[in-house]
């Protein structure tokens, strides 16, 4: 294998339960969001547009769709003869089968993976966020900061630090302290899971860690407050623009709208950081006769003939005659029976809405609407209020 | 039995009555129904019937159709054996002179049957039957028809076409349509009548009407179906935005457009631009044009790239729409 300046591994295990039904049968990164795209496909197309060609994809729950769909890495541009991407599953030695027990424990698993490529560095990704960002810019920093570890950190408010993993840093962006979810936060500078690591430290300490059988073998609980034990040079790469945490429904719901809003600086559009996709090959929408479509979304093979406001709409998703939507999240060939109504909410793919089904919803939360969820509200005229 | 047919496409269609369309393009490479080429049904129809080796006969200027058809991954035509051959010749007339230049692709082809096709049809169609059917009657030049009329696409064996291409200059045979057309020829031809939505596009008319045709549910769901999908070069568009103030009905639009204007009975292709208080009305709008705002397009047919700027008004007429060149800019001034 020819040497590679930079390797990055994309932590792309993890179940994400608090999305409910949503990851019952798949790995959070698979999760689908914006129209077209899974949570994935921000990272890997951050990685084909930074010119970071070897990824090693880490899996370990319910990895059927992700594997599938990662395939051999083409649709980011990712099939190389050299590098491209690599599914790493947690597999077994002679003695055990190993399963990944936390995030550092997984890279551990892959060191061989890394070392044929010989790399100077390693860029730590996760599988869970919504944002475009360019690594090779973190690495250049990473370079010439001269540091050990350069973590990426983005300012959330105040009032929000306490859900986060902080960096307490100088002035100087020297990272002193880590607080993982701290209950009275001195900054809120929060890591964004995103690090670039020297092979050569990554690997001592990774090592370290492993034989350390007190670790939960956790980057931001374990190797970071060694390594700043250790007095290494761990640096803050501070990052300004749209990144967000699609970990609950409400989070996921959110992202989408934040898509519909011109104000935010996500933008799907620009041509030059393309978000690539497994390309569904679905004809154009149609937008009937009937149809309302206002301030939305929609992806190719939708049949619109209802109303639509403020809504995204996934591949092949059907909106009778008379059916309204407001503020929803129509997964991939659902389709919504004529007449219904449904506001704020998530509906599974596939799903069948049967016809005049009407669900208010006058809560705070998101409604994740199921076939689990339909059976429950048979009646069909359903209000789901404040508990 | 699946595996054992030869495609082969005929792309040397002059351009003909297809105008501005076809000026910098072979007619094979003329956009069509928001995200395809011409080329993309029968190409389509080929792979979705089995055949894994097909033939791309082009005549220059054929950049835009390379360019289009690439390696032929999007038809999974990126084989080790067999996939996506694109056979240029320098003989222009004459399509079996075309193909005795390219004897090699032929003579290493270990499939009995070859379909012969034109470029420019709109279907969608499984060619398996045809071919029990021609087993089954013991043809040697099967013609596909589609309301009794010929629909110039063919299926012979591939030691006929060889033969064909070999005594050209002694029968005079210039092509399959020649043979299939000569009446006093010996051969045993049959026909096998094609029941779905089919149209065959010649000039700026059939484009016109056919698209149009597109808008109607049942003819829409006769072309697309998801067991037999038509494919094309995949471009990574986010999906269409309809922002606020935008009014769309009757109407097919493809990925990556952004919409704050009116469009209705229109098809819209990838990724373009219709700004403010713009109606667009009657009309087809190609790939990345942009629509500015206080516009009003009626009966037209815009090709790819071109900028209408604020304000401009276009009209056509249902008989002939007027079609606007690739990459021209259209401002309010030039177009009242």
């Amino acid at each position: 294998m020819a040497k590679q300046k930079c390797v990055a591994m994309l932590l792309a295990g993890g179940k994400g339960s608090r999305l409910k039904e949503l990851t019952e049968n798949l790995a959070k990164p698979a999760v689908p969001f914006g129209g077209k795209y899974r949570i994935i496909d921000f990272p890997l197309s951050n990685c084909a547009n930074s010119g970071i060609h070897t990824v090693g994809v880490l899996t370990q729950y319910q990895p059927l769709v992700l594997n599938s769909y990662i395939g051999i890495g083409s649709a980011w541009d990712l099939d190389r003869k050299n590098g491209g991407v690599t599914v790493l599953p947690p597999y077994s030695e002679s003695s055990e089968v190993k399963w990944y027990s936390g995030t550092a424990s997984a890279i551990y698993q892959n060191l061989n993976y890394i070392k044929q490529y010989d790399p100077e560095y390693v860029l730590i990704l996760s599988g869970d966020h919504i944002y475009k960002m360019n690594y090779d810019n973190m690495l250049d920093y990473h370079i010439e900061k001269q540091a050990d570890v350069t973590i990426s950190v983005i300012e959330v408010p105040w009032d929000e630090a306490s859900r986060f993993g902080i960096m307490n840093t100088d002035d100087q962006y020297n990272v002193t302290r880590f607080d993982e979810k701290p209950e009275k936060p001195e900054s809120n500078l929060a890591s964004m899971g995103i690090y670039i690591f020297k092979w050569s430290v990554l690997q001592k300490y990774l090592e370290m860690d492993e034989s350390n059988p007190d670790s939960s073998n956790d980057f931001g609980k374990d190797v970071i407050p060694a390594m700043l034990a250790d007095e290494l040079k761990l640096i803050a790469y501070p990052f300004k623009g749209y990144w967000k945490d699609v970990g609950t429904v409400k989070s996921l719901w959110e992202a989408n709208m934040d898509l519909l809003d011109a104000d935010q600086d996500l933008n799907l559009f620009e041509y030059s950081w393309r978000i690539y996709s497994v390309n569904p090959n679905q004809p154009p929408q149609i937008i009937g006769t009937t149809a309302e479509v206002k301030h939305s979304l929609v992806n190719e093979g939708c049949i619109i003939d209802g109303a639509i406001e403020q809504s995204v709409m996934f591949q092949g998703v059907e909106v009778e005659e008379g059916a309204v939507l407001k503020e929803c999240v129509v997964m991939p060939n659902a389709r919504i029976g004529r007449g219904s109504f449904l506001e704020r909410a998530i509906v599974m793919n596939d799903l069948e809405i049967p016809e005049n089904t009407v669900i208010r919803n006058e809560s705070k939360e998101i409604l994740l609407v199921t076939e689990e969820f339909l059976m429950q509200h048979t009646d069909q005229h359903t209000k789901v209020e404040e508990a | 039995m699946k595996k054992s047919m030869l495609g082969v496409i005929d792309a040397t269609m002059l351009p003909g009555e297809m105008g501005e369309l076809a000026i910098h393009r072979s007619p094979a490479a003329i956009p069509f129904a928001g995200r395809y080429r011409l080329i993309d049904f029968v190409l389509s129809n080929m792979v979705n019937s089995g055949i894994q080796s097909v033939a791309i006969f082009p005549r220059s200027p054929y950049r835009s159709l390379m360019d289009h058809l690439g390696s032929g991954k999007d038809w999974d035509l990126n084989r080790k054996r067999d996939g996506l051959f694109f056979l240029p010749s320098p003989t222009k007339e004459g399509q079996f002179n075309r193909m005795s230049e390219h004897l090699d692709y032929f003579n290493r082809s270990d499939q009995k049957y070859v379909v012969v096709s034109n470029c420019t049809t709109v279907a969608n169609m499984d060619f398996a039957p045809v071919l029990d059917r021609f087993i089954k009657q013991n043809c040697d030049i099967l013609e596909i028809t589609h309301k009794g009329e010929p629909t110039y696409i063919y299926l012979l064996s591939l030691e006929l076409l060889l033969d064909l291409i070999e005594q050209r200059n002694e029968t005079g045979y210039e092509s399959v349509q020649s043979v299939v057309e000569d009446a006093s020829s010996s051969l045993t031809k049959c026909q096998y009548e094609f029941e779905g939505f089919l149209k065959r596009i010649k000039t700026v008319d059939d484009y016109y009407q056919t698209s149009m045709q597109l808008l109607e549910k049942e003819k829409w769901s006769e072309l697309f179906n998801e067991f037999q999908p038509i494919y094309t070069k995949v471009k990574d568009e986010p999906p269409t935005n309809y922002l606020a103030g935008s009014h769309v009905t009757n109407a097919m639009i493809a990925n990556g457009c952004v919409i704050s204007g009116e469009v209705n009975h229109s098809i819209v292709f990838r990724a373009v631009n219709i700004g403010k208080n713009s109606i667009v009305k009657n009309s087809i709008i190609m790939q990345k044009s942009k629509i500015g705002e206080d516009c009003t397009l009626e009966y037209v047919i815009i090709d790819k790239d071109v900028s209408v700027e604020n304000g401009a008004v276009l009209r056509g007429t249902p008989e002939q729409p007027l079609v606007i060149k690739k990459g021209s800019v259209e401002s309010a001034v030039t177009s009242s």
